[in-house]
């Protein structure tokens, strides 16, 4: 009797560790897998969120304008996040493109500190699932006005995360008011307040560039640059670089900000991946050469 | 051989031996109730741990955050402040050994282990020292002895019965303020990074020589219930791990990393089946060669937290701590299996392995998910537990001798 309990006991054992053995290769196969597409994607992509009362095609004019005489254009894929948590994805990534620009829109697009705690969160939503979709290791991001906002609260609640596997490069905000309509620093509003509080969870190998549209000596219009700069309250000495440029002359109003010409050209030098050098300098064999270079 | 066996059996019927046994006793049901609190917590309940990620049981299971917390609770206040406990039993069992007021004396050492590890956070909330409340039980059993010590040896003098209460209580407390004072909390073993950048400075066989004797320093140090150099499971964020992990990825296979031994590859994938010491083989060697019941018993109930590697059940249960029987296996067998795992990936063998495992994967597992199924591994992780079982064999033997000896003696007083 106590011989065939045994037997039960080691003919039980011996199913079960075969059954774990099985299941843990496959998962062990499938997770290399995962981790080896992740680790040699070229992907780098560009996301971008409008500020509010703002859609996902409120960079429209800014990608065109990027994309002109571009041999490889830049592919435009939109995430439009709705109020119930769900993501309605358009545009497609074109094959041979490492560099696609993503906007992430919010159905949900008001402004005030509520809802950009709420749109935070629904970007990560968003970004969690682009992840998943695109496995690329590192990206960029640029938010106008209040997207630049969404993105400082991505950074100190939900990107930690990410971080060990997927780099953030560079993160340039343009137009963002980090202190609201307050003119003046001495006047915090409890969302600078927070990001001051937060800021240790910045990554710190970010290169952050803040741009600042100016129609007077003080505002772009609508945001008062004295808020524009209070980014640095935040950045500066946490992040690796923090640059602040501020732009003038036509387009600087704070809605026509993003298809400022100078900011596209700020975009394109700081922002993109370098240019790979046209075929015909690396290899002087090509001869579809010279008229394409600026 | 018969020497040794009367010794051991004399040593362990001293007055020492038998508060520290006694105080294992208390706290082993404790601790086996908060290993399968941990267990399921971290490795069934928890995104990534082994069985989470295997059946995807946080998707599926309703109610799961919920449960999750009830076993973190059950957790923290059990396994997380075992230490607590200790000081409790050490000081209580200590003056029943004096023939004193054993309550009393419980209650003071818990309180003069308090006052040691209090450690008041930023919002001036009380809060205790993790490290001593989860591994300084050693220090805990040390506490709780002295403090009862000084409250024997005031019950025993010529003063009034008031002052033979107070006087004690108030150097109790003095001492241990004082020692709160001096930074005792501060104490911690931050030897991790360390290992991580030996590893990477040292060529190939000097950090050989360097993860074995930290394993051993490891499995030393658990004896003495003690945290060592490495910790329970391997956490793949250190700077080698992430290089091997990284080669790997880039060549598609593992067989070509810059860092062949560390404390992943060598001690976490081979030498912790079971927990340190390679607990699965004692448990194993004894439901094989023990007649003892009670052995057999303990170690039913610790096979399950033992396969996701949780080895508290029997270390107070048998117990293993402080256990000079079991001293030489517990750092052997280990030992050869590092040496022998190191030699089959000298000799291209097997590869490292490198890959992430999942929290509490079985140990002969870790090498196996490691190295991303390579079957030679698994082969040789089965044959490591078989030689080990065998390693512990003649121990469990003994030590069965000797708790029947010791009973004998025990008889005839």
């Amino acid at each position: 009797m106590k011989k065939i309990k045994v037997w039960f006991w080691i003919i039980i054992s011996v199913i079960l560790s075969v059954t774990m053995v099985s299941i843990s290769l496959n998962w062990s196969r499938a997770s290399v897998t995962d981790l080896t597409k992740l680790h040699n994607s070229r992907l780098s992509p560009v996301i971008m969120i409008p500020g509010s009362s703002a859609s996902v095609d409120r960079f429209d004019t800014l990608v065109k304008k990027l994309n002109k005489n571009n041999r490889n254009p830049h592919s435009l894929i939109k995430v439009r996040v709705t109020t119930d948590d769900k993501l309605h994805f358009s545009g497609r990534l074109r094959q041979g493109d490492n560099e696609p620009i993503i906007v992430v829109g919010f159905q949900n697009n008001h402004d005030g500190y509520d809802n950009i705690k709420k749109q935070a969160r629904w970007f990560n939503l968003a970004f969690k699932s682009l992840t998943k979709q695109y496995a690329f290791n590192n990206f960029k991001v640029i938010g106008h006005s209040n997207g630049g906002l969404i993105y400082t609260t991505f950074l100190e609640k939900y990107y930690a995360s990410y971080s060990s596997q997927i780099k953030l490069k560079q993160l340039m905000t343009i137009g963002s008011p980090y202190n609201f309509n307050e003119k003046s620093v001495r006047h915090k509003t409890q969302m600078l307040s927070d990001f001051i509080k937060n800021r240790d969870k910045i990554p710190s190998s970010l290169s952050v560039y803040s741009v600042a549209g100016t129609e007077t000596y003080n505002s772009d219009g609508l945001v008062p640059l004295g808020s524009v700069m209070a980014g640095k309250y935040i950045y500066q000495g946490r992040v690796k670089h923090f640059t602040t440029i501020s732009v003038s002359g036509s387009d600087a109003q704070h809605s026509d900000l993003p298809q400022n010409d100078q900011i596209i050209d700020l975009i394109n030098r700081y922002i993109l991946d370098p240019k790979q050098l046209p075929k015909n300098l690396q290899n002087t064999n090509n001869l579809d050469n010279s008229p394409k270079l600026k | 051989m018969d020497r040794i066996l009367n010794y051991t059996v004399k040593l362990r019927r001293s007055r020492m031996t038998k508060i520290v046994r006694n105080t294992l006793t208390i706290l082993f049901p404790i601790m086996l109730i908060g290993s399968f609190a941990e267990v399921l917590k971290f490795t069934f309940l928890t995104k990534n741990g082994y069985m989470a990620r295997m059946f995807g049981i946080p998707y599926w299971l309703p109610f799961n955050n919920e449960l999750n917390w009830i076993m973190g609770v059950i957790f923290h206040c059990t396994i997380d402040m075992i230490a607590l406990y200790a000081a409790y039993g050490a000081a209580y069992f200590t003056a029943k050994e004096y023939k004193k007021d054993a309550a009393r004396a419980g209650a003071v050492g818990l309180m003069a282990f308090l006052i040691i590890s209090f450690q008041p956070n930023s919002a001036g909330m009380p809060d205790f020292s993790r490290f001593l409340m989860s591994e300084g039980m050693l220090i805990a059993l040390v506490v709780g002895y002295l403090c009862s010590r000084i409250l024997v040896i005031f019950g025993n003098s010529q003063l009034d019965r008031r002052n033979q209460v107070i006087l004690p209580v108030i150097i109790i407390i003095i001492l241990s303020s004082l020692l709160n004072f001096l930074g005792i909390v501060m104490i911690k073993l931050e030897i991790p990074t360390y290992v991580a950048s030996f590893v990477m400075q040292h060529t190939q066989i000097n950090a050989l020589f360097y993860v074995l004797g930290m394993g051993t320093l490891t499995d030393l140090l658990s004896w003495m219930a003690v945290g060592g150099p490495f910790t329970n499971s391997p956490t793949f964020t250190d700077t080698p791990s992430m290089a091997n992990l990284s080669a790997a990825l880039k060549a598609g296979s593992p067989w070509k990393v810059p860092y062949n031994f560390t404390d992943t590859t060598l001690f976490h994938s081979f030498a912790n089946f079971g927990g340190t010491g390679v607990t699965l083989a004692l448990i194993i060697a004894i439901l094989i060669f023990s007649k003892k019941p009670r052995n057999r018993n303990v170690s039913k109930w610790a096979i399950f937290p033992a396969i996701f590697n949780n080895d508290y059940p029997m270390m107070l249960g048998i117990p293993v701590l402080f256990n000079p029987i079991y001293l030489i296996p517990f750092v052997v067998a280990p030992l050869i299996n590092m040496i022998i795992a190191a030699l089959f990936i000298t000799l291209r063998l097997i590869p490292a392995a490198v890959y992430p495992v999942p929290v509490g994967t079985p140990g002969p597992l870790i090498g196996f998910i490691g190295t991303n199924g390579n079957w030679l591994t698994l082969v040789l992780g089965i044959f490591l537990i078989i030689l080990d079982v065998l390693i512990y064999m003649p121990f469990v033997r003994l030590s069965d001798q000797i708790s029947t000896r010791a009973g004998q003696i025990n008889e005839e007083d």
